[in-house]
């Protein structure tokens, strides 16, 4: 996947080798969701010459005219058209509301179905590196530090170049770019988690402000963590806990712990009542532990009932599909007694009570227990999930294979997939 | 810049009528006029006062010319694009080019801090505080009134004692000085080529127009939102603003060519220069003439090291702003912050001379004014750019004699070192 800034002045030759001039520029049409380049800008010795980006080939280190320079017809931009270099690197971006955002450091180009398209604007410090022919050198270097740039490309077809409101007699000096919130809202909210760690402060609050209470919650979880407690800290208070409710709690209660307590009591207070006891006692438990990492939503099954009876119960309840990986059966305290899974429960005779086919050697953890420890009971015996209890053998929650692999990746792991949505 | 909704708002009001739209758009320009008349400005007009008389009034007439067509340029810039100086020469010269111009101010701009804080030093050293305790603590508050409160009420409140600068008009027609030789001096261009003279020659330039002058008046007028139509009243106020900086520089170095030049006083401390405002102040001049010092410095400390971060930050893409945090904004909040560590160290390094490095602070200057005039003149002459409100041939003509001065001046010196002349 080429950047502009690899491509712009490669040398252009012609079918017999000959050398004609270099690659000044590339033009596009700002239309659709990725738009493709439609003309080619060659500086050559007689000037500038538009061409029409089929007649060139692009081969390794140069792009090769189909025909001899003389016999290729001169294109003509027409006005709407955008030259990539002149018209929209090193702009800024800017959010709606014409605050500033980011610079476009480089323009990442791809070919789709056999076109070059525009599809991402480089914002970050590789695109900045890239443009002195820094990266490679920059990027061996933080490798020795073992940590690795970090990218930073927004997806074009979240760009939108428009004309400014200044009457700036150049067209040159009127294009800005934008992120339009409306079409943030569209995307998976993990990437919209993505977009919003490149954008300022002030642009984050407002993101969350617009967007829909469910799909904040969900991309507020995708967040780098120390950035959820800042923009968290920075929202309205009933905005702020409106989606803390709306998150897992076991993700609310890790966000909650970086805050300072006074505001974090404060958040507390507006939850609603049932949300906010669950965040408490996740709270209580140290980060470290199985209980600041597990889930308090809990699926748990009387150990009094039938097969038939739990099955109904199943029904009505709906759980959340990671809390039926496995069955609890707990007694009528609440106690841990034994374990069965879904299965278990179909084929059995209807008027078999759970008691009789649970497994009541059932691994558990306490509270207290280290999140190494409980990854590697996870690892070790191939576990969906893990119950916890108190020292009283209460269930209390479950630690899911999800919060574990969470734990366990290195961060950035986790981005690598999620980066793919301009490809 | 960020534009703001007040500035927008103002807009809209200012169009009323002549008066008030003047009025309204006032500000940038003498603003900027004053802070030229920093550490470094005071020190050196006094030292070219003290060491040759009248005789380098000439320069700092062509100087002041230079300075007003200049400043014109960039204030013009700001009202046809709505842009900064460094957001421009980044859209028209890409990544590498703006590395150059901004290590450029950044360089120039770190010598001008350390010149502020040597100010600061100097002038309470007048009143008996060691400079071990001043320093530190000037930049500390700097640092806090910035980080926790706004430099705006800092503006204002050090701009009292800039006021007591005023002292030197005054002066300048109770001492009573030959002005037939102050009209020799201005018209007859005389220059020693000795290193000395060069020295101060080119400080004198540098003080006068800086580079950091230039980047703030644009950043001002595109931060109070003026525009094309309001840009005719915004003119005057630029002239007025560049015009002040040359007779402030012109009534210093007139005091003393006629008080410390004839007693041969070399101007080796604050308390030498404090000396010129003795025939006004008798006893009471060094206090008198610590106190603008004082509040010359550390509002150009306070003013000079934020103006930096932005205008890289600007350049560069990066976040902005001194109502963000360090892990908000970590490069700007960086940058103002090792300003300030670096400049206030530079001055506590042990028996450094407090005037020299102030005179050295404005070659540094002297010597890069060039390169960023070079970016100003391109970009101002651009007409694809500023279309009608290009640069006429006129002051393009002075801003290129401006540039082939300095550089001349520059080259002059650094030749003149490497030979080991003087």
């Amino acid at each position: 996947m080429p950047y502009l800034s690899e491509i712009q002045h490669r040398r252009v030759i012609e079918p017999n080798g000959n050398e004609v001039g270099k690659l000044a520029d590339i033009a596009i049409v700002p239309q659709g969701q990725f738009p493709a380049a439609q003309w080619a800008i060659l500086s050559t010795p007689s000037g500038e010459k538009v061409v029409r980006w089929g007649d060139l080939a692009q081969e390794i280190g140069h792009f090769r005219l189909r025909n001899r320079l003389e016999t290729t017809p001169d294109a003509q931009l027409p006005p709407d058209a955008l030259r990539l270099a002149r018209d929209l690197l090193d702009k800024q971006i800017v959010d709606t509301h014409g605050a500033k955002v980011v610079r476009v450091n480089d323009l990442q180009l791809s070919d789709v179905d056999g076109q070059l398209r525009l599809v991402g604007a480089d914002v970050g410090l590789r695109g900045l590196l890239r443009r002195v022919g820094a990266e490679s050198v920059a990027e061996r270097l933080v490798g020795l530090a073992g940590r690795r740039l970090p990218r930073g490309i927004i997806p074009w077809h979240l760009v939108e170049p428009l004309e400014s409101a200044n009457d700036a007699p150049a067209k040159t000096a009127a294009v800005r770019l934008t992120i339009p919130h409306a079409k943030l809202a569209l995307l998976h909210p993990a990437d919209i988690a993505d977009i919003v760690e490149e954008m300022t402060a002030d642009e984050r609050i407002a993101v969350f402000q617009q967007l829909d209470i469910e799909t904040a919650a969900e991309a507020l979880q995708e967040v780098e963590p120390e950035m959820q407690a800042a923009i968290v800290s920075d929202l309205p208070e009933e905005r702020a806990a409106d989606i803390l409710e709306e998150m897992d709690p076991d993700e609310a209660a890790d966000l909650l712990q970086d805050l300072p307590e006074e505001r974090r009591d404060e958040l507390v207070e507006l939850m609603e009542k049932e949300e906010a006891k669950d965040v408490s006692e996740l709270l209580s438990h140290s980060e470290d532990s199985a209980g600041g990492i597990m889930t308090t939503d809990l699926y748990a099954i009387p150990a009094e009932l039938t097969a038939a009876q739990a099955i109904d119960d199943l029904r009505v309840r709906k759980p959340d599909p990671e809390l039926t990986y496995y069955l609890y059966v707990v007694d009528d305290e609440g106690k841990l007694e034994g374990v069965l899974s879904l299965r278990d429960l179909v084929v059995a005779a209807p008027e078999t009570k759970v008691k009789a086919i649970m497994d009541p050697h059932v691994l558990r953890v306490e509270a207290d227990t280290p999140k190494e420890e409980v990854a590697a009971l996870i690892a070790k015996y191939d576990l969906l999930a893990l119950p916890v209890v108190d020292a009283r053998k209460k269930l209390i929650g479950t630690v899911t294979i999800d919060d574990v692999v969470e734990l366990m990746l290195p961060r950035s792991w986790k981005k690598r997939s999620l980066r793919s949505i301009a490809r | 810049m960020i534009r703001t909704a007040s500035a927008v708002r103002r807009h809209a009001r200012i169009r009323r009528s002549t008066l008030l739209g003047f009025l309204a758009v006032m500000g940038p320009g003498i603003i900027t006029g004053f802070a030229g008349n920093d550490a470094g400005g005071v020190t050196t007009y006094t030292a070219v006062g003290a060491h040759y008389g009248f005789a380098m009034l000439w320069l700092l007439l062509l100087s002041t010319a230079g300075l007003v067509v200049i400043q014109e340029m960039c204030a013009r810039m700001g009202a046809v694009t709505g842009k900064g100086l460094s957001d421009l020469i980044r859209e028209r010269f890409g990544v590498r080019w703006t590395i150059v111009a901004m290590v450029a101010l950044l360089i120039a701009n770190g010598s001008n801090v350390v010149a502020e804080f040597a100010g600061v030093a100097a002038s309470l050293e007048l009143l008996g505080v060691q400079r071990i305790v001043s320093v530190p603590a000037a930049a500390l508050v700097i640092w806090a009134l910035v980080v926790f409160f706004s430099y705006r009420v800092v503006e204002r409140a050090l701009f009292v004692l800039v006021l007591a600068f005023v002292a030197y008009p005054v002066s300048a027609f109770i001492v009573k000085p030959d002005w037939e030789k102050v009209a020799l001096g201005v018209v007859l261009p005389t220059l020693p080529t000795e290193q000395v003279a060069l020295v101060a020659a080119l400080a004198l330039v540098g003080t006068t127009i800086t580079p950091y002058m230039m980047f703030y008046i644009q950043a001002s007028i595109v931060d109070k939102g003026i525009g094309r139509d309001l840009y005719r009243f915004a003119r005057v106020d630029v002239f007025l603003g560049a015009i002040l900086t040359g007779l402030n520089g012109f009534f210093i170095v007139i005091v003393a060519g006629a008080v410390l030049f004839p007693n041969h006083v070399v101007v080796d401390s604050a308390a030498d220069a404090a000396q010129a405002l003795g025939p006004l102040a008798g006893d009471q001049a060094k206090l008198l003439f610590g106190m603008g010092l004082f509040g010359a410095s550390l509002l150009a400390a306070t003013v000079m090291p934020l103006s930096t971060s932005y205008a890289i930050c600007e350049a560069f893409g990066w976040e902005a702003g001194i109502s963000k945090n360090f892990s908000e904004a970590p490069v700007f909040m960086g940058l103002f912050t090792l300003l300030l560590v670096v400049g206030g160290l530079v001055v506590l390094s042990p028996n450094i001379p407090l005037i020299p490095l102030i005179l050295v602070s404005q070659n540094v200057n002297g010597l890069l004014l060039p390169i960023v005039l070079v970016f100003i003149l391109k970009l101002a002459a651009d007409r694809s750019l500023m279309g009608d409100q290009a640069n006429s041939r006129v002051s393009q003509w002075i801003g290129v004699g401006t540039a082939v001065g300095a550089s001349a001046l520059s080259i002059a010196l650094v030749a003149v070192t490497l030979l080991g002349a003087g």
